[in-house]
């Protein structure tokens, strides 16, 4: 090992330090358009193009829906893909369709271990919703996510716009616009309309396009960076947590909420047992919260954070945080999984010591009928 | 006091509770530890019960996570919602 063939250097380090060279010497020294903007922090949706609405409807179609329809698309290519190598007849698995087998195995192993019998059932829902978030937290990574759009009139700080070629405009973050300052207050947005751009769709409203003071709303934004979908994601996740207890216990189930069982054999505990049943109840809406709130606060957190740290610090930083971003993708969409997985196991099985019977027989004991 | 000094004021009162209500996340941060050094701690002693410990390390993680999660969206909800 210590002999003497020459020490081999890497060509490829030599494109990425060159790369960062120009991207810092873009970014801090010719600035103009190069320079970093500072981001605008927008919690909701915002629509893909103005007045553009989902067909048939009058909704408008939002940036982080059309990046859900995205990883929608990339998920069933995928799942396209791994079926037609499934038909194939080709019996080693390879490339993509590998992966894509140790995920589903890894999976199916982590719902068999948790809900034993009824796994078959979970697995559908657990494996769908990981699939989704995972894909969409993967899909959110891509360039292009959170920085192509139409321009806005800003409302109080903006940038002025540069035109590029073929209708394209930049926004340069060295030329700020402060609306604030110079009209105190907002105002007269609607009646500076005066259209820049040549494809200004018929009916779309007065300020689509900006004057002076620009911002730009992206075409795609994470999909879970849109409180809705976590939310109804966490809604299905807990409805459907009741359906599977009811199926397993049937109209028992709800005396797990509403516990009178034991209120005449032990007065003073059967008080307790109640409000503890009654703290169940509360505890099925407070798992929608909190599974709303973490998958949509993680994602926004990060996104907030890439953005303005590749504001601050334009080359090398970003690179690092995405790494962390793609870890904390996969994390979320594990864990909001792995809940799911395991609210629905407790749910299928009985809670109180005395039932033995429906607890065996959910567990996957035939000898309970014995009992 | 004129109109637009009330405004600026409301805003300032805005950003002091924004950052009050993100020192929630100490509680999160100080659960997030523990759980993990409980847990590396077990995988040290116990190595073969790695894949179980993981599995509730990361359930740990994701509830203490949470609260901090909440301060987090009471924040947003300060800044951009209310």
């Amino acid at each position: 090992m210590t002999t003497t063939h020459p020490r081999r250097i890497g060509f490829k380090r030599w494109i990425v330090i060159a790369l960062m060279i120009v991207g810092g010497v873009l970014a801090f020294g010719v600035g103009g358009i190069f320079k970093p903007l500072s981001p605008v922090v927008v919690l909701p949706p915002e629509p893909v193009w103005p007045g553009l609405n989902i067909p048939f409807t009058s909704i408008p179609l939002s940036n982080t829906f059309l990046a859900t329809l995205l990883a929608d698309v990339v998920l069933l290519g995928f799942a396209f893909g791994a079926w037609r190598f499934s038909k194939s007849g080709n019996l080693v698995p390879r490339g993509l369709y590998n992966f894509f087998e140790w995920l589903v195995e890894f999976l199916w192993n982590m719902t068999e271990s948790a809900a034993g019998k009824w796994a078959r059932r979970i697995f559908p829902i657990m494996a769908a919703i990981f699939l989704l978030v995972f894909t969409a937290n993967m899909v959110k990574l891509l360039p292009g996510f959170e920085s192509f759009g139409w321009m806005k009139e800003a409302h109080a700080k903006g940038y002025e716009a540069v035109p590029l070629f073929g209708g394209l405009y930049a926004l340069d973050a060295s030329k700020p616009v402060d609306k604030t300052a110079e009209h105190g207050g907002e105002g007269e947005a609607a009646a500076t309309a005066e259209h820049s751009g040549e494809a200004a769709p018929a009916g779309a409203e007065a300020e689509e396009f900006c004057t002076e003071a620009c911002e730009v709303v992206p075409f795609l934004r994470a999909t879970a960076t849109d409180i809705n979908f976590t939310f109804a994601l966490a809604v299905s996740s807990v409805v459907m947590t009741q359906v599977f207890g009811v199926w397993a216990l049937g109209m028992k189930y709800f005396g797990k909420f509403i516990n009178t069982g034991t209120m005449i054999s032990k007065p003073l505990f059967g008080v307790i047992d109640f409000a503890v049943g009654l703290l169940e109840l509360i505890s099925e809406f407070a798992k929608i919260l909190s599974f709303g709130f973490r998958l949509f606060g993680n994602i926004f957190a990060g996104a907030l954070l890439l953005s303005i740290l590749g504001a601050l610090t334009a080359v090398v930083v970003p690179s690092a945080l995405y790494g962390l971003e793609f870890f904390v993708g996969i994390i979320q969409a594990y864990v909001f999984a792995m809940l799911t997985l395991v609210f629905m196991s407790q749910a299928t099985v009985s809670h109180h010591g005395d039932d033995h019977s429906a607890e065996r027989s959910a567990s996957g004991g035939e000898h309970a009928a014995a009992h | 006091m004129d109109q637009a000094a009330a405004e600026a004021l409301v805003l300032g009162f805005k950003y002091i509770g924004a950052g009050l209500a993100a020192i929630g996340v100490l509680g999160g941060g100080i659960g997030i530890g523990i759980v993990a050094g409980g847990a590396v701690e077990a995988m040290g002693r116990n190595p073969d019960a790695t894949p179980t410990i993981q599995t509730n390390m990361i359930l740990g993680l994701a509830f203490s996570e949470a609260t901090a999660i909440y301060a987090l969206a009471v924040a947003l909800i300060i800044l951009f919602a209310a």
